[in-house]
């Protein structure tokens, strides 16, 4: 049913073909920003946070495409909870004989941010040559895993924020939380250092592990393979993913279902 | 077992008082003040498989908050209710295969799309065999008198028609139970009567259990031979359709017919509703009736007697007027 | 979807300016009460969107305080970058400068953002209710104008306390205000830094006679616009053909421009001659902006509306 629901959003972006366009180019054109910004910065200085130039880059492909699956997959689906449980419409998705989670994020595929991950891919692999990165089969491995983690993390996070649309109805700056939320997973870890950084630091990587999403993928291929740091990131996402179920349920405990 | 069971059913709901203005808002941040509304309060039933239910009550009764307690929709504050042997707010699967719940200003089907559509995603969601469905949908077809307006776009129907393809996409999956929610709100007399036959034919032939909220008497009357009465969140009623004017009918209607022209003095027994030649009609309460018959007799000449209850749409309008008064006032 | 502020801050206020009330003309009898009135109005508009937000307090709280997590990892990130480099300057700028600049673009933002100015334009030409201008004697650029700075004019009174507080905490970075010269030469910047915005977007707008999709051609631009305005990071930190041009190009007065002047890195000469340059884009953009729309009014009139 999944790949019925990916062929009917692919089959109407089409049919928006000139929309479909454009966000790709802004998508491209705001890759290229982030590529200028991050070229004009290491014209000045040689590492960033012991993060060398192609190391960097590797990260900020590792990021761009794990947002853009985020984005593709789940991003437009919890923005528009907040209006079924405004509507009352949630209604529909409660009383149907599917897991009420899967069908309040994944309605839909936005294929217009699919491109991204191939973006962030290519970007990846440019600074991987870059950096004459030998090719090991057990960091691969482990990159695919912790980015997975990663994307599982991002999820429940997102997840999380979606179910308390249930309470705070008009939830339009659901968006601008997410963004907001985000600006912490833009960066490598290594940069909350220092007397009142890095509590914060320790607090978004194990309390709220933001940190971890395109951190430890990142690290694990083209740096450090720490392997308390794998067996953490998984413990955390799947620990995030159940405790995310388990609120929505709750939150759903409060569902009021406004009649017209 | 009884399809369905309930006790003690009840729903509280807090509600942030707000308050006007700049001030009023920012105090708001830092003190809150709630309202408990009692939205349904005890209510206990018991329905058996095949029954035909309707839940009567003026608007803001609890009719439609029960209907979604009983479909897992809203999550009860405490009290238990056990349907088709399933709690229902933990939303089983299979449970939620079993019963339809139709929402008379609520649209599921897609707006843009043919109502035929909309039928294939459902036949998916649900798993249905393709045989089972293609007959069932047929039927429903033909029962509704809709062939050709499954391909038109759901947005270019009107209402009625709408309605009837509501109806079918509840229908389709086969449940065993019906939850149907004013169904026939706002539909034109002719579109009531066609959902009304509907659901009776489909009664008839599946012997589906059906639950339906309505405020229009017509609905009731076609359809439920049991009334379930609730007012302020609390069942007041629970039985057949004539014994709401035994219970709740306070007075009763004396129809006179006299001898010679109606006397003029007849207020001092009652309230008098009509005087028209030799006939009056006087209305008077319950209690009273063989009391002034009895004086009636004595005083005049009376050539036929007639004591007739008040009409059900009175006693209920009544009901839901006092119910509307007490709500008020609190 | 682009995250438009991804490396520099974006503080509360600037929660409230999206979907600003739209610019539609009211008919000519109201038109009387001037900007005085108009300003109230958007008062009002805004004072109930605060209102609104603090019903929802817990959605208020949440986005008060995610709201300082950008700076806070903007200020680690150019920390870091500076260590990196082992160097105390970079582009002219040492570290406290930057992390000061990267706030003050943000105040030139506010000035110079124009949410909803071409969309409400395009959307005129769209829906033709654009007909009005062609009977009654009504400006709509003049109309617009006014009505931004009314609406500039109550949101930047709404944002004012919010953007203090967080000055106040970030003072360290500062070193306290510039002399006076170079306040009023500030002062002047933004002005024309508003001016520069609306009549840059309003041109942007008026393309809309010509091509219905002008929201999307204004997409891309704007996100073009975050890099080479300078909100980034200061056009001075790139390389020569590029900040040379960038330095003559009208983006750079939405945000670096004003910064830069306040932080006195414009000096003497250089400063009037961007100043003059400021009001030459100004009037570029206005006279672009008014024959666009004349012509494509004309066009407009010509398609029967």
């Amino acid at each position: 049913m999944f790949a019925a629901l990916g062929r009917y959003t692919l089959a109407r972006e089409m049919a928006f073909r000139g929309n479909f366009l454009v966000k790709v180019s802004v998508e491209l054109l705001w890759l290229g920003i982030l590529v200028a910004f991050y070229r004009t910065v290491f014209a000045s200085t040689s590492n960033i946070a012991n993060w060398s130039e192609p190391e960097y880059f590797f990260f900020v492909g590792c990021y761009f495409a794990l947002n853009g699956l985020i984005e593709m997959l789940f991003l437009d689906n919890c923005n528009e909870f907040a209006e079924l449980v405004r509507t009352g419409d949630l209604d529909f998705l409660l009383l149907k004989p599917i897991d009420e989670q899967f069908l309040v994020s994944c309605r839909r595929i936005d294929w217009g941010t699919a491109p991204n991950l191939a973006m962030g891919a290519i970007v990846m692999v440019l600074a991987l040559v870059q950096s004459e990165w030998v090719f090991d089969p057990l960091r691969v491995a482990a990159f695919f895993i912790t980015f997975g983690c990663g994307v599982s993390i991002a999820y429940s996070c997102m997840f999380l924020l979606t179910s308390i649309s249930i309470w705070m109805v008009r939830n339009q700056s659901l968006m601008e939380m997410w963004w907001l939320f985000t600006s912490l997973a833009r960066y490598p870890r290594e940069i909350f250092s220092g007397r009142w950084a890095e509590p914060i630091g320790g607090f978004f990587t194990y309390c709220i592990p933001i940190l971890l999403v395109s951190n430890v993928p990142a690290n694990v291929m083209v740096r450090v393979l720490d392997p308390w740091m794998i067996a953490w990131t998984v413990v955390a996402s799947a620990s995030l993913l159940w405790i995310s179920r388990r609120f929505f349920h709750f939150a759903l405990k409060s569902y009021r279902s406004a009649s017209s | 077992m009884s399809i369905i069971e309930v006790a003690d059913l009840s729903k509280t709901y807090r509600v942030f008082q707000k308050k006007d203005g700049f001030v009023g808002a920012l105090r708001g941040l830092y003190h809150r003040e709630y309202k408990e509304v009692r939205a349904v309060e005890r209510i206990s039933f018991q329905i058996e498989e095949g029954e035909m239910v309707a839940f009567l009550g003026p608007n803001g009764a609890g009719k439609t908050t029960t209907l979604k307690m009983l479909s897992g929709l809203v999550y009860p504050t405490s009290g238990e209710a056990r349907v088709l042997g399933y709690v229902p707010s933990e939303r089983a699967d299979p449970f939620r295969r079993q019963f339809a719940l139709v929402m008379g200003q609520k649209n599921q089907l897609w707006w843009d799309l043919p109502a035929g559509d909309s039928f294939q995603l459902l036949r998916e969601i649900y798993s249905i065999p393709r045989a089972r469905f293609d007959k069932t949908l047929n039927e429903l077809i033909d029962l509704l008198g809709v062939e050709r307006l499954t391909r038109q776009a759901v947005r270019e129907l009107s209402l009625g028609e709408r309605m009837k393809m509501e109806l079918i996409a509840a229908l389709l999956h086969g449940p065993r139970l019906l939850l149907l929610d004013e169904p026939t709100i706002g539909l034109d007399v002719v579109a009531q009567a066609a959902i009304q036959k509907c659901l009776r034919d489909y009664h008839e032939r599946r012997g589906v259990t059906m639950l339906l909220t309505s405020h229009y008497m017509r609905d009731v009357e076609a359809l439920c031979r049991r009334v379930i009465v609730i007012t302020q969140g609390t069942l007041v009623y629970d039985g057949p359709l004539k014994g709401i004017v035994e219970r709740f009918g306070e007075t009763k209607l004396l129809r006179l017919q006299f001898e010679d022209d109606a006397p003029e003095d007849l207020a001092r027994f009652g309230e008098v509703v009509r005087r028209e030649g030799r006939a009056a009609d006087i209305r008077i309460d319950r209690g009273r009736v063989s009391e002034v018959l009895g004086a009636l007799l004595n005083h005049y000449a009376l050539a036929d007697v007639s004591v007739v209850d008040p009409p059900l749409e009175e006693v209920i309008a009544k009901i839901f007027e006092e119910a509307r008064l007490a709500h008020d006032a609190a | 979807m682009t995250p438009l502020d991804a490396i520099a801050t974006r503080p509360v206020p600037q929660l409230l300016e999206e979907g600003g009330a739209g610019d539609q003309p009211p008919k000519p009898s109201t038109r009387g009460g001037g900007p005085l009135a108009s300003a109230a109005k958007y008062a009002r508009i805004f004072r109930i969107a605060l209102i609104e937000r603090m019903t929802y307090r817990g959605d208020f709280l949440f986005g008060t305080v995610l709201r300082f997590l950008p700076i806070v990892t903007t200020i680690l990130l150019w920390r870091a970058i500076y260590e990196g480099s082992g160097q105390s300057e970079l582009g002219g700028f040492q570290y406290r400068e930057m992390v000061a600049y990267l706030l003050l673009t943000n105040i030139s933002r506010m000035f110079s953002s124009m949410p909803g100015l071409a969309a409400g334009i395009a959307r005129e030409v769209r829906e033709g209710t654009l007909k009005r201008y062609l009977v009654q004697p009504l400006d709509l650029v003049g109309y617009l104008l006014a009505s931004r700075i009314a609406h500039k004019v109550a949101y930047i009174s709404m944002a004012f306390l919010p953007y203090a507080g967080l000055f106040y905490i970030c003072r360290g970075y500062f070193d306290g205000f510039p002399d006076a010269p170079t306040l009023a030469a500030y002062a002047l910047s933004l002005v024309l830094a508003f001016l520069v915005g609306f009549f840059f977007e309003a041109t942007v707008g008026m393309v809309g006679f010509w091509f219905l999709e002008v929201t999307s051609i204004l997409y891309i631009v704007m996100t073009l616009n975050y890099f080479i305005s300078g909100h980034m990071l200061p056009i001075d930190l790139l390389p020569q053909p590029w900040a040379g041009i960038l330095k003559v190009l009208p983006f750079q007065y939405m945000a670096y421009f004003p910064a830069v002047v306040f932080l006195g890195k414009v000096r003497g000469w250089d400063l009037v001659l961007h100043l003059a340059l400021e009001l030459f884009w100004v009037i570029a953009f206005m006279v672009l902006a008014r024959t666009l729309y004349r012509t494509g009014l004309k066009r407009y009139s010509a398609f029967g509306g």
